[in-house]
């Protein structure tokens, strides 16, 4: 290979431009933009900008890329995607995110918790997903239950009104969201959330105390590139060092936004082996999620506190 | 090696995600031209602070093969800047997606489609980027001993100078080198000899058997010196005195070791792990698929495989000693067949388990079965279906293929043949001459040469004298396999004489073995209610085909190991369940070694000569006893193992023994012997002693256990970084082949040159320096032919992935497409980062060579594999990739071969044996010992290596010891008192480490009422005491150990030292099985 095509090949704007272009066709206000090959550096952040502008994410994503066999039902992961395109079509408002938990279906393997703590680079001491089990009955009439708990997203929720600083808000999907800029740390989130759904980041990482690369071992310095990726929360690249957001924060999960803009399902959902975690529009009838909220087996945690959660389980 | 400090890494490592984010916008540009536009200048200033989700992009991911357990997810890894920053299933893979995408789906299209992965393949970003991974070769400090935790480093080059040449490496006198024990060098030799030595094996006579080893002497005087026992040349070349044995090594890695060892430097001993896993599964699916060879009218070897359940789409399914939801083959992939089939299908499922695992808790039944007495519940099972008549008549008449095809059942079984009964003992099958069907008859083949066929009085031809079945009670003989035979549907049940020979059918002894007690007597050994057989045996047969028994480890790791599964194989045979879908199925991979015709690299074929290995291997199991020199008398030393092979526990101790011969050279890949073994603390004994095993090597990521015990440790890739083809596992259906590729490569990885090339230190440089110091064949610049050059890890596996392109029609119409430009393109970009040392596009396109195949690499490897799509592989009620043959129920070789402990044949069908024997097949009784020890695992462990995954560790950062509340409660324990753990073979509970460290086997309990009250059981993959969970030195500087890795309680080694034996835990000497599970222990407070 030449020197150029070695160049060419390291770098991957080019075909990134090909798809981003692509996907940039199909929004109206964003074609106008596309000949800006400097903005085609990065026109997802573009549209995003754009979407913030403009309140609206409707062009974000394209249909969905391929067609399915229709005589062969597809795993729920990919129906659930689908209708995850279908519901970005419309303006955020229109869309009611909801979670549902079959409780049946789940098997206690963690897949989810440590998806979220991946996807969201979450440091020890920081849990969006934790999945709580209990035993249940008398030898040999006994069972063991497994409870899935991530933010209940209340359409009522107790964390918001406490926050000295508005730093946390329900978005205009209906998510929960915190604003790490805003965000000072008091944690009275913390105390108000029932369900406790929010945890701290104390800036600690999972490597710390290991030994230091030293060319015979790998160390925390071999680690670092992978250690400290930046975080990609709420569709904006942040490098997690000391003194700087979300170091400092509050966090909780937010159903993954920036994957949901990206037409992907959020991380616990995509990852959950017994297909127990289900996410969608509940406003779209068809959807498989508007089908499961409306089982007689549904239920929702301490729906007596009258806090209205988005996550639905399936007992 | 390079100047260690020297990094290979490419240019853009060097630059922040930012920077390169710049880099890559103004490669990507002309001029444009943007303050004309304001709102388009803050939308810039926004997009600099948001970049894009780069995982999303096609050219920021590789689609390779998870290796954080043995299960082989297809992955995809996903990058930002050449880091690994996630991992999700690929979705190509059926292993995490459920229909897997149509496999010609662009990857344009899929780049943000994922498949669902368990907890551990996600956490696989930690087994890479590990503090305590190794980056140089480790040689054991001069002076210390082997244990110590004492290290220096040394180069690459260094290293192996030092273990090929041999000499005084420790201050402890000369240990042999490479150079020593590659002894024999001449291929012709080799091949000859080894002619000489079977001809020894198959001479029956004692007198001729001494004779051919005297002409053996003769004939090979000149190489008499090269034999580790002239007198004994079955033993053969002192090159068998280097033995490699691996943990979790998968093919690929494996066939390149093996051209290394049995084609190369001529070593029969390259071993396995099977038997740590599931060795009795293998072992009897081996026997149960053992081949009709018509030509002889014998049996050949069966396949070491099994069978496990298309649970997909089973109606009901018992699950037998399987951890579905925590482990097993393996939960992305099993998880939500069995979830969904429940919630969405109405599929019942009972789960045979003494824990109440997380499977047991949502199963239709659960049954705690006593442990090690799975069998009798088959027992009883079988009982009733035979009491019943609630098996499938029909199918189990089919005696012969020709039966089987004119019925249009997928496959047949031997439950009709006659077994011929002597004083009582079933033995071998009945044939045809023996009661006058047939008469040889002398002839000559079409060649003209003489042979010998048998005849029935009708002028039916065999080629060899033939089994015999009873059909409406009138003898006939039958041809098992020929397709235009005569179909033959024999009687289920026959008792009876026939010319004065005792027979009886198959069926017949399954039926007498289940009749040895009542079925509230098999309740009452199996620790079950007798309802709890009926309902089973009941619900069993009650989905037609479509009800599985699906067997694991918890079954086949017990001393009857053997003969459990081979009950329960024998329920499914029953329904006639094997190859239908819904039912039992089989493993069906493409063929990498291109041995069909038309394909591209038949790889074994390519060579520039070879030294083909011989002789007896050190564990005993590829000959019988009976057959060679060492003949003499019963019991043996040490078992021999006819029906087995990669007997695990064997190896190290075996080698201590020197019995059969020592082992001067050990090298040990990803291979926990020292830990993961049952009463693995008399391994670190034997390990420990240079006397015992001279030179020990390991290749590893890390100073793992069995690392602590080498003289010189290897650093490796981990699966992220490297080449191996996964193959598929029992319960997929589809045709597949799985291949992990390097999808990342760590800056500053050391290189080494060898051949000229050069390559990151690894695996694979080891073989290839090794190889390119002695000269050996079959490697190198003409390795693979003249001007075909072996140098390059790749340079292997990339044909092999050829081979898989291609398929396997002569015609090329099996062939996958061939990758467009734009698949090209994403190839070259999502390995901009991978360093030329690990990826050169020019390269690996020569290692194919052909444009148009290589652009078919392309394409298999831009998915991560290749794999068949669901319309190919069922094809209506059965499945496409069918077992398809012969299923022995009773096996003949079986009952044929000899235990040499107690010098009794082994019984060849299903029967209940007792758990916990010893090897002279007496039981073990541990007065005063009152619980039985169990393991499992829990799905946020691997049970070596998991230990580095911080993020799990983080979820279950301790492991602890399961009790039944009743049996807490006598002995005054509640959860989270510290309690130790001894047996009668290690009344002090601990680890000896042969360093002056005793580590004492205390953990935690945790009082539970989901066990088997009398048992406890404890997760693997806690209690190191190495892998970073302790101090070492290195060149003089402390290590520290991180106390995150040293959490919880090892307690194998508190499990049964065989009493016979001595060195070894207890073993299934039938199936080969080192047995976790028949252990007594006694557990103190502390």
């Amino acid at each position: 290979m030449t020197q150029s095509e070695e160049q060419k090949e390291r770098s991957y704007s080019s075909t990134r431009r090909d798809f981003l272009r692509a996907l940039l066709g199909v929004g109206g206000a964003a074609a106008a933009l596309a000949s800006m090959d400097r903005l085609m550096a990065n026109p997802e952040a573009i549209l995003e900008a754009i979407n913030r502008a403009t309140g609206d994410q409707a062009t974000a994503v394209a249909d969905f890329p391929f067609a399915l066999d229709p005589t062969d039902p597809p795993d729920v992961l990919l129906r659930m995607q689908i209708e995850l395109h279908r519901a970005l079509q419309k303006r955020p408002e229109e869309r009611r995110w909801v979670m549902v938990i079959d409780l049946r279906k789940c098997v206690g393997c963690h897949a989810c918790t440590i998806a979220c703590v991946a996807e969201n680079r979450l440091p020890p001491g920081v849990v969006y997903r934790p999945v709580l089990e209990q035993e249940v009955g008398t030898f040999p009439n006994v069972t063991r239950t497994f409870l899935p708990k991530p933010c209940m997203q209340c359409d009522n929720p107790p964390c918001v009104p406490v926050c000295p600083v508005t730093a946390t808000y329900t978005n205009e999907e209906g998510v929960v969201v915190v604003d790490y800029d805003q965000c000072i740390g008091c944690r009275a989130c913390m105390t108000a959330c029932p369900y406790a759904s929010r945890t701290f980041d104390f800036g600690i990482q999972y490597v710390d105390n290991t030994p230091m690369g030293n060319g015979t071992l790998l160390g925390q310095s071999g680690v670092a590139p992978m250690e400290l990726l930046p975080v990609f929360e709420y569709g904006r690249s942040r490098e997690r060092v000391p003194h700087h957001s979300p170091i400092g924060n509050v966090r909780k999960c937010h159903f993954c936004l920036h994957r949901i803009k990206e037409g992907m399902l959020p991380a616990c959902t995509l990852t959950c082996i017994g297909r127990a975690t289900l996410f969608g529009d509940a406003n779209d009838p068809e959807s498989l999620v508007a089908e499961m909220i409306a089982s007689p087996n549904v239920m929702r945690l301490k729906e007596e506190l009258g806090t209205e959660p988005r996550v639905y389980y399936l007992v | 090696m390079s100047n260690p400090t020297s990094i290979n890494q490419p240019e853009q490592c060097g630059l922040s995600r930012r920077d390169f984010l710049k880099l890559s916008a103004a490669t990507a540009g002309s001029a444009a031209v943007l303050g004309a536009i304001p709102i388009a200048q803050k939308l810039l200033a926004a997009a600099e602070h948001a970049p894009a989700y780069a995982l999303a992009d096609p050219a920021n991911q590789i689609n390779t093969v998870c290796l954080q357990c043995n299960t082989g997810c297809g992955i995809k890894v996903k990058m930002l800047d050449g880091v690994a920053a996630k991992i999700d299933g690929n979705p190509y893979s059926p292993w995490t997606l459920a229909p897997h995408l149509d496999y010609n789906l662009p990857i344009t299209q899929t780049a943000k489609v994922e498949g669902a992965l368990c907890p551990k393949g996600q956490a696989g970003l930690q087994t890479a980027y590990d503090p305590y991974r190794i980056m140089r070769v480790l040689k054991r400090k001069k002076g210390t001993k082997r244990g110590a935790g004492q290290w220096e480093t040394i180069s690459f080059e260094q290293a192996i100078e030092e273990v090929v040449n041999g000499g005084d490496l420790f201050g402890e006198g000369h240990v042999d080198g490479f150079k020593d024990v590659y002894a024999l060098r001449d291929g012709e030799v080799f091949a000859k000899m080894g002619a000489a030595v079977k001809a020894i094996w198959a001479e029956k006579d004692a007198a001729k058997k001494q004779a051919l080893v005297e002409a053996f002497k003769q004939e090979f005087a000149d190489h008499l010196e090269a034999m580790i026992d002239p007198d004994h040349p079955d033993l053969g070349p002192k090159n068998n005195q280097f033995a490699f044995v691996w943990g979790r090594m998968k093919k690929g890695r494996e066939d390149l070791v093996h051209r290394f060892m049995q084609e190369s430097f001529g070593s029969i001993n390259m071993n396995g792990h099977t038997t740590v896993c599931q060795g009795s599964l293998y072992f009897t699916g081996r026997a149960m698929s053992a081949k009709w060879n018509p030509a002889t009218g014998t049996f050949d070897s069966g396949d070491k495989f099994y069978w496990q359940g298309d649970v997909a789409h089973s109606e009901f399914v018992i699950f037998v000693g399987a951890n579905m939801f925590e482990s097993n083959y393996g939960p992305p992939l099993r998880v939500p067949q069995i979830t969904q089939g429940v919630v969405n299908r109405g599929m019942k499922y009972a789960v045979l388990d003494p824990r109440l695992s997380k499977a047991a808790a949502k199963a239709w039944r659960w049954v705690p079965v006593k442990p090690g007495e799975d069998g009798a519940f088959a027992m009883g099972m079988i009982r009733w279906i035979l009491e019943h008549e609630r098996y499938n008549a029909a199918y189990l008449a089919i005696a012969n293929k020709a039966a089987a095809d004119a019925a249009g059942e997928p496959n047949y079984s031997n439950v009709t043949w006659l077994v011929k009964i002597r004083d009582g003992v079933p033995g071998k099958l009945l044939r045809a001459s023996e009661v006058g069907l047939v008469t040889a008859v002398a002839t000559t083949d079409a060649e003209g040469k003489a042979i010998t066929v048998y005849e029935t009085a009708d002028g039916t031809r065999f080629a060899s004298d033939v089994p015999v079945v009873l059909v409406d009670g009138k003898p006939t003989p039958i041809d098992p396999v020929a397709a235009d035979a005569a179909p033959i549907r024999g009687d289920l049940f026959v008792d009876q004489t026939l010319e004065g020979i005792a027979v009886k059918s198959g069926l017949q002894l399954v039926k007498e073995s289940a009749e040895t007690h009542t079925i509230a007597e098999w309740a009452e050994i199996a620790g079950a209610r007798e309802a709890d057989i009926l309902v089973l045996a009941q619900e069993f047969t009650a989905h037609g085909r479509k009800a599985v028994a699906d067997l694991h480890r918890g079954a086949s790791q017990h001393t009857n190991g053997f003969y459990t599964i081979l009950a329960w194989y024998t329920l499914n045979l029953l329904i006639g369940n094997f190859d239908y879908v819904g039912g039992m199925v089989k493993a069906t991979t493409y063929n990498r070694m291109g041995t069909k015709k038309g394909q591209p690299f038949d790889v074994a074929k390519m060579t520039n000569g070879n030294n083909i290995a011989f002789g007896l291997d050190a564990l005993r199991t590829k000959v019988a006893y009976e057959k060679t020199t060492l003949l003499n008398g019963y019991p043996t030393k040490r078992p021999w193992f006819p029906l087995a092979t990669d007997v695990y526990q064997e190896d190290v101790p075996s080698f201590g023994d020197g019995y059969p011969y020592p082992i001067k050279i050990l090298m040990a890949y990803m291979s926990a012997l020292a830990y993961a073994l049952p009463a693995a603390h008399k391994v670190i004994e034997i390990l420990a002693d240079p006397k015992k095993i001279p030179l020990i090597i390991t290749s590893d990521i890390m100073v793992g256990e069995t690392s602590t015990y080498a003289d010189y440790i290897f650093p490796d890739l981990t699966y992220l970084e490297r080449w191996e083809l996964h193959g598929s596992h029992p319960s997929v259906a589809y045709k597949v082949e799985n291949v992990r590729q390097p999808a990342i490569s760590l800056p500053g990885w050391p290189t080494t040159k060898v051949f000229g090339e050069e390559i990151p230190v690894c695996f694979e440089a080891v073989f290839l320096t090794i190889a390119e110091k002695l000269n050996l064949p079959a490697f190198g610049p003409d390795g693979f032919g003249r001007g075909i050059p072996f140098t390059r890890p790749e340079d292997f596996y990339l044909k092999q992935v050829a081979n898989i392109a291609f398929g396997e029609k002569e015609d090329g119409s099996d062939a996958v497409p061939e990758a467009d430009d734009t698949e090209v393109t994403l190839f070259r970009q999502a390995r901009r980062f991978l360093p030329k040392t690990v990826y050169d596009y020019d390269r690996w396109r020569q290692a194919v060579g052909d444009e148009s195949l290589w652009r078919r690499v392309i394409y298999v490897l831009n998915r991560g594999g290749r794999y068949q799509s669901r319309t190919q592989a069922f094809k209506g009620a059965k499945v496409a990739n069918a077992y398809g043959r012969l299923i022995n129920l009773y096996q003949e070789k079986t009952a044929t071969s000899i235990n040499t402990i107690t010098g009794k044949p082994y019984i060849g069908y299903p029967v209940y044996v007792p758990p916990g024997l010893a090897a002279d097949g007496q039981p073990v009784r541990d007065e005063g010992y009152d619980l039985t020890l169990l393991t499992y695992k829990e799905i946020t462990m691997a049970k070596a290596r998991g230990i580095a995954d911080y993020w799990l560790l983080a979820v279950l950062p301790e492991n602890f010891i399961l009790m039944n509340a009743s049996d807490a409660a006598r002995l005054g324990l509640k959860t989270d008192d510290r309690v130790k753990i001894t047996s009668a073979s290690n009344p002090d509970g601990v680890w000896d480490l042969q360093n002056g460290t005793k580590k004492p086997m205390i953990g935690k309990v945790r009082v539970v009422e989901g066990i088997r009250p009398g048992v406890i059981s404890f997760p693997l993959g806690w209690g190191h005491y190495a892998s970073g969970a302790q101090d070492i030195t290195i060149d003089g500087q402390n290590i520290q150990g991180d106390p995150r890795r040293a959490t919880g309680i090892h307690a194998n080694a508190a499990m049964r030292v065989d009493p016979v034996i001595g060195n070894v835990t207890l073993s299934d000497l039938a199936g080969g099985s080192a047995v976790f599970y028949d252990s007594k222990v006694k557990v103190e407070k502390v």
